[in-house]
């Protein structure tokens, strides 16, 4: 008997911890539906204390701000994980989404397009060298003129043949960004229509924001390093 | 003076024509403005109405044969300075370079890390006058200019130069 | 007849032009008079402020910030300051908010007086090119008083700002901002409403609001076309919300929205609005120590930062990676005469040759900011 009664109890619970407490209300015996109300707060508790617990762990340094970009990265890392299987890399999306370089033009073209997050504006490519014999970056900064949303996307690439996906098609400004990250890191955008230098020289040599960069000794025949004779 | 004195009339002038050639060369130099970067802004400013450069016989002129005088007003980068050197050889005899500012004179603050930033401009061509400062106000510029008359005026073209 | 028909001619506007604003070079492409494509080539004042970034600390960064956009250096600092104080979290004094705020703004002023002097130089007007730098003139006297230099400052630091306002100075500012607002009537008698001046600026160049997002332009170049962003209303920093000021959007009033003529007016109408900020500044600017905030040493925690603010020619944002240590790790500095050089290659195609100026003037480009 009270095995069907915590079965029909734990039923009754469950529907009024959907809304509809008209289950518990229609009890008649007085007992049950006192357990059942028990019940119903003690499972309410718990559940509180369960997102209590999530939530601290997940709001580390963030502002208020943050509250709804927390909810926009998310948002954006899901849409990307149903449409394009494979392309995110980690799992924690608070701050930047780490992607890896596959499908990169078509999922810029999908933030761009789609009507929820309309992301019109390219602010920034940066490149980043994490040190000497490790992996170089790209880090693209977006906004959205209409919805007013940021975002950070970032794509790792080996440091001895970098290669990530050019999207120079999808925002105009990409061309002249582009070619200033391969000018400083050597980081090739395929699919640029014209990747040559475009603050140093033509034929200037090395990467120079690379972090093992040497400057050369002399460029046609112009004395480059940094210190002439008898100074100091 | 002495056997001169009081010898001749009016509107007869005695000078070495070294001395007249000096006057006439250094009373009117017009400047080629290569402005490259901030100090590009100060030598505007000194062009202006405050700091006027035409009452000193400066005029601005754009193409380097009408100009006597090259004010490389900014940083030089290894990229311009090729081109700095062009344009210097094509400017006609008799020309001068003034170097204004830090980034002309020696690379400015930007000799430590610069990879890209010539270390004086005096690396590609002859230098006249130093200009210090970053930038050089504009009084400190012209009295670079007046120094460069003073040196325009010493100059004799003409003695015979021994060697 | 027959029609003449010949090759397009590559012509070199060089990197020492006097119209082009500093160093830099286009490659034309013309059929006779007309042009079909302008390709801006860079690079001729690359004076690596990045590496310099990756080996100072972080307070020796600002004069190097003051010589990328040399002509507004104080809003340069300004965005640094507020970038690296978001990354440590410091709040600074009412009274430094307050003077950073005047500043800025009238630096705002002296940049735009300078833009739109040597736009008339470049279109053919004398006058008021000095007339604007006369006035200029008397903005870099409130600097020099308030700080010695006059034109790259060093001026806002992280924190604070280097000194406070010396004796009399609050009169000063008032007297030339008494001086100064009836000058803007000059100013369009002169140049604006100016025939000549209108026949060679309107309808020209015209940049539709989409070429202009996609290409990331902003500040009064994407204000001419229509689009009404402004950082400092958008996306507030400092103390701007406590003013009241108007943002000035291009209309086509004298041609087509978006043409060079709408540019120079928004920046007209700019002047306008600083000089308003100024005068609710000062009214009720507190008092204060501005040295209370400064860190003993600058480290700020690990993290990253993307800051935007609205400098003279749009949208100046840092990027700055910091991992602990008093050096930055990586800092970039994403200026915005850089995107809008970028578009000049996509809307001065079919106009003439003297057009190119033009409308490469409108959009206010610093090649040190370009470059950096």
């Amino acid at each position: 008997m009270s095995e069907d009664q915590d079965k029909y109890i734990a039923e009754v619970v469950e529907k009024a911890l959907r809304g509809d407490m008209d289950a518990i209300n229609n009890i008649e015996d007085r007992v049950t539906r006192s357990k059942a109300k028990a019940a119903l707060i003690k499972a309410k508790r718990l559940s509180k204390t369960a997102a209590a617990e999530a939530a601290p762990a997940e709001e580390t340094a963030q502002t208020d701000t943050t509250l709804t970009e927390k909810s926009l990265n998310q948002k954006v890392a899901e849409a990307l994980a149903k449409k394009f299987s494979g392309s995110i890399d980690s799992e924690d999306v608070n701050e930047y989404i780490q992607l890896n370089g596959k499908n990169w033009f078509e999922i810029a073209q999908y933030l761009k397009d789609n009507p929820d997050l309309l992301f019109d504006s390219l602010q920034c490519i940066t490149g980043f060298d994490f040190g000497e014999g490790e992996a170089l970056e790209v880090r693209y900064n977006l906004h959205s003129m209409t919805h007013y949303h940021a975002i950070e996307i970032r794509i790792k690439t080996d440091r001895n043949d970098p290669k990530v996906p050019s999207v120079e098609q999808v925002w105009r400004i990409g061309d002249w960004f582009e070619r200033e990250t391969y000018d400083m890191y050597g980081i090739v955008f395929e699919g640029h229509h014209n990747m040559t230098r475009i603050l140093c020289p033509e034929d200037w040599e090395g990467w120079p924001l690379r972090k093992d960069y040497e400057t050369q000794e002399t460029y046609h025949g112009i004395i480059v390093p940094k210190v002439k004779e008898g100074w100091e | 003076m002495g056997i001169l004195e009081n010898k001749f009339q009016d509107n007869v002038v005695v000078a070495s024509m070294d001395k007249l050639l000096g006057w006439a060369r250094s009373t009117s130099p017009w400047f080629f403005q290569f402005g490259l970067a901030c100090c590009a802004i100060e030598m505007m400013a000194t062009a202006a109405s405050r700091y006027d450069l035409m009452r000193i016989g400066m005029i601005p002129r754009s193409s380097p044969r009408q100009a006597d005088v090259m004010i490389v007003a900014g940083t030089v980068t290894m990229k311009m300075s090729l081109r700095v050197k062009k344009l210097y050889e094509q400017m006609a005899n008799p020309k001068y370079v003034i170097a204004m500012g830090s980034c002309a004179t020696s690379g400015g603050p930007y000799w430590q890390y610069g990879y890209h930033v010539l270390k004086g401009v005096d690396l590609v061509v002859p230098v006249d006058v130093y200009v210090p400062g970053c930038p050089p106000r504009p009084e400190a510029l012209i009295e670079g200019l007046l120094k460069l008359q003073e040196k325009i005026q010493a100059e004799r073209p003409l003695t015979k130069k021994i060697a | 007849m027959g029609v003449v028909h010949g090759d397009l001619m590559t012509l070199n506007i060089g990197p020492q032009h006097p119209s082009t604003h500093g160093v830099l070079r286009l490659k034309v492409k013309t059929d006779g008079e007309i042009v079909s494509e302008v390709e801006p080539y860079i690079g001729y004042l690359h004076r690596c402020f990045e590496k310099h970034c990756e080996n100072v600390t972080y307070d020796q960064v600002i004069p190097y910030t003051d010589r990328c956009d040399y002509i507004a250096s104080m809003n340069n600092n300004f965005g640094y300051a507020v970038a690296v104080e978001e990354l440590m979290k410091i709040k600074v004094p009412e009274r430094v908010e307050y003077i950073r705020v005047i500043v800025a703004e009238l630096n705002r002023i002296a940049s735009h007086l300078l833009a739109l002097g040597t736009y008339g130089l470049d279109v053919g007007a004398f006058t008021p090119f000095l007339y604007m730098f006369r006035d200029r003139e008397r903005i870099l006297d409130i600097f020099e008083a308030l700080c010695g230099a006059r034109l790259l400052y060093n001026y806002i630091w992280v924190g604070g700002v280097s000194h406070d306002f010396p004796n009399e100075f609050v009169e000063t500012v008032y007297s030339f901002l008494d001086y100064f607002e009836p000058k803007i009537k000059e100013y369009n008698e002169l140049l604006t409403y100016n025939k000549i001046f209108i026949e060679r600026t309107a309808d020209v160049g015209v940049m539709p609001p989409e070429v202009a997002i996609s290409y990331g332009v902003s500040g009064p170049n994407l204000r001419g076309s229509g689009v009404k962003w402004d950082i400092r209303k958008n996306e507030t920093y400092s103390i701007y919300e406590k003013f009241d000021f108007d943002i000035p959007v291009g209309s086509g009033i004298m041609g087509t929205v978006g043409d060079c003529w709408d540019r120079y007016y928004v920046r007209m109408q700019e002047m306008v609005q600083s000089a308003k900020i100024v005068r609710q500044a000062l009214k009720t600017i507190p008092a204060g120590n501005v040295h209370q905030a400064l860190p003993k040493k600058i480290r700020p925690p690990k993290g990253f930062i993307y800051k935007r603010t609205e400098s003279p020619r749009g949208d100046l944002a840092y990027y700055i990676v910091s991992d602990g240590s008093p050096i930055p790790f990586r800092l970039k500095m994403r200026s915005p005469a850089f995107t809008a050089l970028s578009v000049l290659g996509e809307i001065s195609q079919g106009w003439m040759m003297s057009d190119v100026i033009a409308i490469l003037g409108s959009l206010d480009i610093v090649l040190g900011e370009i470059d950096r």
